[in-house]
């Protein structure tokens, strides 16, 4: 009897302690927002960020992400179009639809997502890793002491350098995707490059799921790694715990934001995508 | 001289990855040797078995509905356009057993177990308990390597099963909910267009990728250097390199065993 | 303008089951210096953090110059801390900045002044602390010692009003001690700002601030004149600051450590 009810006791505090982790998370996000609001209306330079900061953390985000978006979304797209092209060659024969579909696939959901994916684990990580600690070493309480907000001053730039740069590594990402796709259709199954490059399903529904989706992915990862390294506590361990949480974090925000929008959009469409 | 610099720097990075890359076969021959003979620390076996799986259920669970949800409204509206309501289990269960749900699983182990694992490592390293160890005459890797790769294989292989199945039923539900596909449908749309190898192609795959979360997260732990920083930039490097691994197994596993 | 600088009253602080700090009433007048000294992981560090507001007392009040800074956001806070000048223990220095980019930043943060006066200030800083000519080190190639330095570099460039010393010569030889103890002095007599610091070197602490308090197990038990600290007559003051191995401290560690396994 004890038993069932320690157990029903720990579900509970497990989930409570998530409902107030989902409510100060969107506390950050909010601040967040507020942060950059702030920004703008602010006469005086004092109590900001750093100078130069924003373009630092695009090119930490952006030019130091390249190879590995290059190189995980290439490969991914070759996998995608190989087994494609594998279940149709079973089925139909026919590849004609495989360039036009992959293409509206990757537009609407693959290309902002598996980006999306790979940035939460590259900068989930590194944001977390570098707020995590900076929390652990008190340099965080030594800002707040200089009257700073930690969120104006680490996250604000980190957001705003990662909505513009999952942006345009998840147009890079798109690329790349399809262009691979494109490589291995033509050699490993005969596909005419004029049948593959083919952009007639491309409508402009889809390209608004892309920047919705890009832009989604770009808010989430800074916000849910940064309020993960800012909760690090100890010392080594809670910055490995720190970054942990980040990456899964991040991850588990991408697919769930891509399930929410692809479903919302459709609803909105009446399943005309 | 930009140009100058830019060629140091990609030099300098190629070095770096190609340290990495020897670093990571280096411990894979070790752990491998440890295979011969096979004595393995049962106590530290099962611990890692208990941790790993029990934390990873919950957010396997999680993404893989999710994913199998997502690849139905990937399929559906074309599905729906030509009436072909009965493919679309097979459009769904087809890209999942095979190819998102391995990935996105192990995607997700990597994070929840990986990026762990690489923590407590790289922790014991900072505090000296791997030279503690070493001083007491104890192999690190054969106590501590081999039963995390073991365990870590092991529950990644149990971790997309479940998480195959849950796929489908997240399918199967998103389907009904925003399909009007009803589960009947669902159901003969699987067992009548997948075949058995689809899912063992996924679980091939999951082995693979476990070995390789495992080798990636343990190299990166025990190779750290410097205090909370360099746990950070541990468990970073570690996620990535498992990420990259995983992509580039894909890729070679499905050429070779399609 | 309040005579008193510091006040606490019956605060008390727990992190999860342990009881921190159980009831501090503790009143620092304006242009004192008082000294804290306690056994290891007693609480010190945290009776500094809820002074400048860096975590609030599950009970209590707590004014800074008159000012409550419980239940303050952190944007009211920031006016409020640049009042406060802080030494940490482990110096948290901005990785990313240069030595001067540290000690100027509480400057910069503040704002109305200029780039040059800033600079100049940021010069001046140094030279006191004897850092002079090492403005674009990076934290990772300075020694303890002069990380110390830096921290209080950048603790008093704002000549703020209270500033809080925690563990100024922690890990550093004594002829260092003794130099950064001078510097200390030396700050506090030119600026007559309300000091509180934290040591665990009785000694050199003694030489610099007037009053010492003794925080043991959650409470101030003792508050006296720093030159008759060694002479105290509660027990628990006197073994610890002799340093002797027997007495009341020794027990009652045990006790804690069994009570915490």
């Amino acid at each position: 009897m004890s038993y069932a009810r320690t157990r029903i006791e720990r579900i509970g505090d497990a989930a409570l302690g998530a409902g107030r982790a989902a409510i100060e998370l969107w506390l950050v996000y909010v601040s967040t927002i507020a942060g950059i609001v702030r920004g703008f209306s602010r006469k005086r330079g004092g109590r900001g960020r750093p100078k130069g900061e924003l373009v630092r953390q695009m090119f930490y985000i952006g030019n130091k992400s390249l190879i590995f978006i290059v190189v995980t979304l290439g490969f991914i797209g070759m996998v995608m179009t190989y087994q494609a092209c594998l279940q149709l060659s079973r089925v139909t024969g026919d590849f004609s639809q495989v360039g036009p579909q992959f293409m509206r696939l990757i537009i609407s959901d693959f290309g902002p997502t598996l980006t999306g994916l790979m940035l939460a684990t590259r900068v989930g990580a590194g944001i977390a890793a570098e707020i995590g600690s900076m929390k652990v070493t008190e340099q965080i309480d030594a800002l707040r002491m200089s009257g700073v907000l930690p969120i104006d001053y680490l996250i604000v730039p980190r957001f705003i350098a990662s909505l513009i740069m999952t942006l345009m590594l998840a147009t890079l990402g798109s690329l790349i995707t399809y262009g691979a796709g494109g490589l291995t259709a033509e050699f490993s199954f005969g596909v005419n490059p004029n049948t593959y490059y083919d952009l007639s399903l491309l409508r402009p529904r889809h390209l608004v799921l892309f920047v919705v989706k890009a832009l989604a992915y770009g808010a989430a990862i800074p916000v849910v790694a940064g309020f993960c390294g800012l909760r690090a506590r100890g010392s080594s361990e809670g910055v490995g715990w720190a970054t942990t949480a980040a990456v899964i974090g991040s991850s588990f925000a991408v697919i769930v934001l891509d399930f929410l929008i692809s479903a919302a959009a459709l609803f909105l469409t009446d399943g005309d995508l | 001289m930009i140009g100058e610099r830019m060629f140091e720097g990609i030099g300098a990075g190629a070095i770096r990855i190609a340290q990495e890359v020897g670093g990571i076969v280096v411990l894979t021959g070790q752990v491998l040797r440890a295979f011969v003979p096979p004595r393995v620390d049962w106590r530290e076996l099962i611990k890692n078995l208990h941790k790993m799986g029990n934390r990873s259920v919950p957010i396997v669970v999680l993404t893989a509905f999710f994913a199998g949800g997502l690849m139905v409204l990937q399929s559906g509206p074309f599905v729906k356009k030509f009436g072909a309501t009965a493919l679309a289990g097979w459009g769904a269960g087809y890209a999942v057993l095979r190819e998102m749900g391995p990935i996105l699983i192990a995607l997700m182990f990597s994070g929840r177990v990986g990026a762990n694992n690489t923590a407590e490592l790289a922790t014991m390293t900072v505090t000296e308990q791997l030279d503690g160890l070493r001083a007491l005459a104890i192999d690190p890797v054969r106590f501590l390597v081999v039963p995390r790769v073991i365990a870590m294989i092991v529950t990644l292989v149990a971790l997309t099963v479940i998480g195959d199945f849950v796929s489908l039923a997240g399918a199967s539900i998103v389907a009904r909910a925003m399909l009007d596909i009803d589960w009947s449908t669902m159901y003969y749309s699987f067992v009548d267009n997948l075949e058995p190898y689809d899912f063992l192609h996924g679980i091939y795959k999951s082995i693979a990728f476990g070995g390789a979360i495992a080798v990636t997260s343990c190299y990166f732990g025990v190779t750290v250097r410097g205090g909370a920083v360099g746990v950070g930039r541990a468990v970073n490097a570690a996620v990535v390199a498992a990420a990259v691994s995983i992509m580039l197994l894909d890729f070679f596993l499905t050429y070779t065993t399609g | 303008m309040s005579v008193t600088a510091i006040k606490l009253a019956d605060v008390h602080k727990h992190y999860g089951h342990r009881d921190v700090l159980s009831g501090i009433t503790l009143e620092v007048a304006r242009g004192a210096k008082v000294g804290l000294i306690g056994p290891a992981a007693s609480g010190k560090s945290v009776i500094l953090k809820l002074i400048c507001g860096l975590e609030q007392p599950d009970r209590g009040t707590i004014e800074v110059f008159g000012e409550s800074v419980v239940g303050k956001t952190e944007a009211r806070l920031g006016d409020l801390r640049q009042r406060i000048g802080m030494l940490f223990q482990n110096y948290a220095l901005f990785d990313s900045l240069s030595v001067a980019g540290n000690v100027a930043f509480p400057l910069e943060q503040r704002g109305g002044l200029s780039t040059d006066e800033i600079a100049k200030r940021v010069e001046t800083r140094l030279r006191a602390v004897g850092l002079a000519g090492s403005e674009h080190k990076l934290t990772g190639e300075l020694s303890g010692g002069m990380k110390k330095r830096v921290g209080i570099a950048r603790a008093t460039v704002a000549d703020a009003e209270i500033v809080i010393y925690d563990e100024p010569s922690a890990g550093l030889d004594p002829v260092t001690t003794q130099k950064i103890y001078d510097l200390l002095v030396a700050d506090q007599a030119r600026t007559g700002a309300t000091v509180l610091a934290v040591s665990s070197d009785v000694v050199a602490l003694a030489q610099f601030v007037d009053e010492i308090a003794f925080l043991y197990r959650g409470k101030l038990i003792y508050r006296g004149p720093a030159k008759t600290i060694f002479d105290a007559t509660d027990p628990v003051v006197r073994q610890f600051v002799r340093g002797e191995l027997e007495g009341p401290l020794d027990e009652a560690k045990q006790v804690e450590d069994e009570a915490n396994a």
